[in-house]
């Protein structure tokens, strides 16, 4: 018995060994399409670009944070002529686990007067995954990265830590430097990203239970921004008339969330044409984006 | 509980550890074993534990008082105890509604309309496997093969024992309950290969088994929408579906029994090599065919009667066997379609052709040897629509939609690129299962004279792939279903 536990224990240590070595040797030269369980950099969302250019971006008078409605509905330019200074830490489907990673990552370079928190059903609903492999890929690894896979304790994850991981070792990516046009999108220093597309893209609306991790994380977030006496604003952006009205309970989900902090629905505060100013269910053009934003900067100026 | 769960990851091991801590004493072993056993039952559903618990005292007792009773009339109303309570069992809960529903439409056919209530019934996990079991003890008493036992606790973990409870391989009485008796020492050798077992299914369980039902539920589900070479591939993605699944619990479910010391009987010989289909079911869900043929067609007489009651025997239990799987008439369908594959074997007296694995002894079969494979394969392919289909219509529109121009077209859906990823795991699956098939399983034989260093590497590489392609959506086991 003891040569055999000893021997299944050198063969853990030898098995990881080769997983790492492995992972390390797929993800570089297998094609993307073969790594199901590895995702690097593989994601719009421009996070690389956003988080180099944040030591740019100190004592902001707003920082935005929340999923693609939000780095893709708050164009920091159109708050910069109202004289407010925003940077937009928005990142792939940002459920409120990884919001609070990336504050608390970030809050003392930023040092913000203000903090937009976006917020909808989606994004309380997330199993947070999509959002972890993006800043897993593109942010430094560090304890809290590895809290988080822990936590969130999925095969993906823990693949493109290793890898992410690696390649940070073996200083890889020093050299990166993300492309600004991908696809349509157009990165713009401040965080946001810009689509002119006006062709709208219909998807089927999915089903949203609120997870109950993303909601004791939203509620940490809440009062750990309250803590700091920051002001705290919670959003939800607009997105097309059939989306809002697939969700469940509207009124609910308004109701929850005016007892954390101030909340605009942008849903019910303003009306938008869902062809004029989208450009799929999810997310505004740039023609809606200028819409929403004023509206925005005039509730923050009164 | 899942073999392919993280919560099985954490129960084996410390099962494993408590076991052992008591190897000097076979009674605290199979107490443990029993305990174990339950607690990984009732993680599904803990209320039907209690149908366990009533076929164990009732088989128990019954076995006790059949080796007690001299009376031949006595005896037989013991066995017939025995039988009706398991099969009690397994009717209502499996088959029910089945019977109602038939039962309603009969009378319908001719303009009698009858008002029948299905029930909403839970199928018990495991309980057509556990009841075949329970009832070869009972039967192999009456016929005084085995002596009954008398030890209570051993005999509640034979019926319970947890590596096999849910899925099989279904064990005879004989083979099993015996070595709940025998003192048990742990074999390095044994533990070496039940791990290296264990890993085995676990690949082709989660690797192979997750990644061809997600493109054959999305072509099967959808498959009015595709044309003939999809439906094609879905039926391909079925096949390995089903063997990478059944096996892959097999495998999973001998290899947690070795651990403990227990040997368990093969339930899969390498099936998808077969040159006929008489050699496939001689490889294929070995216990439960083998099952069949000593509790059903030997005492129908089997070949040794005439060919026409012969032929009637193989129907028989071709088709008990589909509906062993499951209330439909699909398996029914895929029994008896199986049924018509063998006859022709039967009647020119080919059904025993091949009882050694194929090209032994040698590297690669011959053009015969292959034509034959590919040709069984085929057939079994066919088989399998009726077994996936919801309905027999469904399956019928299914082979229609594959027999259509459709067929010459390259095949084009969003399942795609994940279609491309299988196909080439499944090369790799049948690689090695082809330079394994002379072992227990492909890995065993494969390893058998390499170098630790390239034992580890190829363990190694199955974790690797493990970690790389397994779903992110936790899959049950097909035949949990039945």
């Amino acid at each position: 018995m003891k040569s055999f536990v000893k021997h299944s224990i050198a063969f853990l240590g030898f098995s990881s060994l080769i997983y790492l070595i492995l992972i390390f040797v797929w993800g570089s030269v297998m094609p993307v399409w073969l790594n199901n369980n590895l995702i690097y950099k593989q994601r719009g969302g421009h996070l690389h670009s956003r988080l180099a250019e944040l030591n740019k971006h100190q004592n902001v008078d707003v920082l935005f944070l929340g999923s693609s409605h939000a780095y893709r509905g708050f164009d920091t330019r159109i708050f910069k002529e109202s004289g407010i200074h925003s940077f937009n830490l928005g990142s792939s489907s940002q459920a409120p686990v990884q919001s609070l990673l990336l504050l608390k990552k970030h809050i003392d370079n930023l040092q913000p007067k203000k903090i937009i928190f976006e917020v909808c059903p989606q994004s309380l609903s997330s199993d947070g995954i999509e959002s972890a492999l993006d800043i897993i890929s593109n942010g430094k690894i560090d304890f809290q990265s590895i809290k988080m896979a822990i936590d969130l304790n999925h095969i993906k994850v823990y693949n493109t830590l290793i890898y992410s991981s690696i390649r940070q070792l073996l200083n890889f990516d020093q050299d990166f430097v993300e492309e600004q046009h991908i696809g349509k999108d157009i990165y713009i220093s401040g965080g946001y990203v810009q689509r002119d597309d006006v062709q709208f893209e219909y998807k089927s609306p999915l089903e949203k239970n609120i997870n109950p991790e993303q909601m004791v994380a939203f509620k940490e977030l809440v009062s750990w921004v309250k803590s700091k006496d920051i002001d705290l604003i919670l959003v939800q952006a607009p997105v097309t008339t059939t989306e809002y009205h697939s969700y469940a309970d509207n009124t609910g989900f308004d109701k929850l969330m005016q007892d954390y902090s101030s909340y605009y629905n942008f849903n019910t505060l303003i009306t938008l044409d869902d062809s004029l100013h989208f450009y799929d269910p999810h997310h505004l053009n740039q023609l809606g984006v200028e819409t929403f934003n004023n509206e925005l900067i005039d509730l923050l100026i009164d | 509980m899942l073999f392919n769960s993280l919560d099985f990851a954490f129960f084996l091991p410390l099962v494993f550890s408590l076991y052992w801590l008591f190897h000097k004493s076979i009674k605290i072993q199979n107490i443990i074993l029993l305990i174990a056993s339950y607690y990984f039952y009732s993680c599904w559903d803990w209320r039907f534990l209690s149908l366990i618990v009533i076929s164990t005292i009732v088989d128990y007792s019954v076995g006790l008082s059949l080796s007690k009773e001299e009376s031949q009339k006595k005896r037989k109303a013991l066995l017939w105890l025995s039988i009706i309570v398991n099969l009690g069992f397994l009717g209502f809960f499996k088959y029910y509604n089945f019977f109602i529903e038939q039962f309603i439409q009969s009378f319908a056919l001719f303009g009698v309309a009858i008002k029948g209530n299905s029930l909403n019934i839970i199928l018990p996990v495991g309980i057509s496997f556990y009841t075949f079991q329970t009832m070869s003890y009972t039967i192999d008493v009456y016929r005084k093969k085995i002596k009954a036992t008398k030890d209570f606790i051993a005999f509640s973990s034979f019926v319970s024992f947890f590596p096999q409870l849910v899925a099989g391989p279904i064990e005879r009485a004989s083979n099993l309950l015996p070595q709940f008796s025998l003192k048990r020492r742990f074999n390095r050798a044994e533990g070496v290969a039940g791990m290296q077992q264990i890993l085995w299914g676990l690949f082709k369980k989660v690797v192979i088994a997750d990644n061809c039902a997600e493109i054959a539920n999305l072509i099967f589900n959808n498959s009015t929408e595709y044309s003939g070479s999809v439906l094609v591939l879905g039926a391909l993605f079925f096949t390995f579906q089903i063997y990478g699944d059944f096996s892959g619990y097999s495998d999973i479910a001998i290899g947690t029994a070795r651990l403990f010391g227990f040997k368990l009987m093969k339930n899969f010989s390498f099936p998808y090599f077969s040159r006929d289909i008489a050699e496939f079911w001689r490889r294929w869900h070995i216990s439960l065919s083998s099952w069949f043929r000593d509790y059903v067609y030997i005492p129908l007489g089997g070949s040794r009667v005439s060919k026409r009651k012969n032929i009637r025997n193989v129907f028989i239990v071709f088709i008990v066997s589909g509906f062993w799987h499951g209330a439909n008439w699909t398996f029914i369908f895929w029994g008896a379609l199986n049924a018509v594959f063998f006859v022709p074997l039967l009647l020119t007296d080919n059904n025993r052709n091949y009882l050694e694995i194929v090209a032994k002894g040698r590297l690669f079969p011959n053009i015969k040897e292959l034509l034959s494979i590919g040709l069984t394969f085929l057939l079994t392919m066919i088989a399998w629509v009726f077994f996936r289909a919801e309905t027999l219509g469904h399956a019928w529109s299914y082979l229609k939609g594959v027999c259509s121009s459709s067929l010459f077209i390259m095949p084009n859906f969003e399942g795609y690129i994940q279609s491309v990823i299988c196909i080439i795991l499944l090369v790799f699956l049948m690689v090695l299962e082809w330079f394994g098939r002379e072992g227990d399983f492909a890995i065993d034989h494969i390893t058998k004279s390499q170098s630790r260093l390239k034992r580890w590497l190829l363990y190694a590489f199955l974790i690797f792939l493990i970690g790389m392609y397994i779903p992110t959506n936790e899959n049950a086991f097909i035949y949990f279903q039945f």
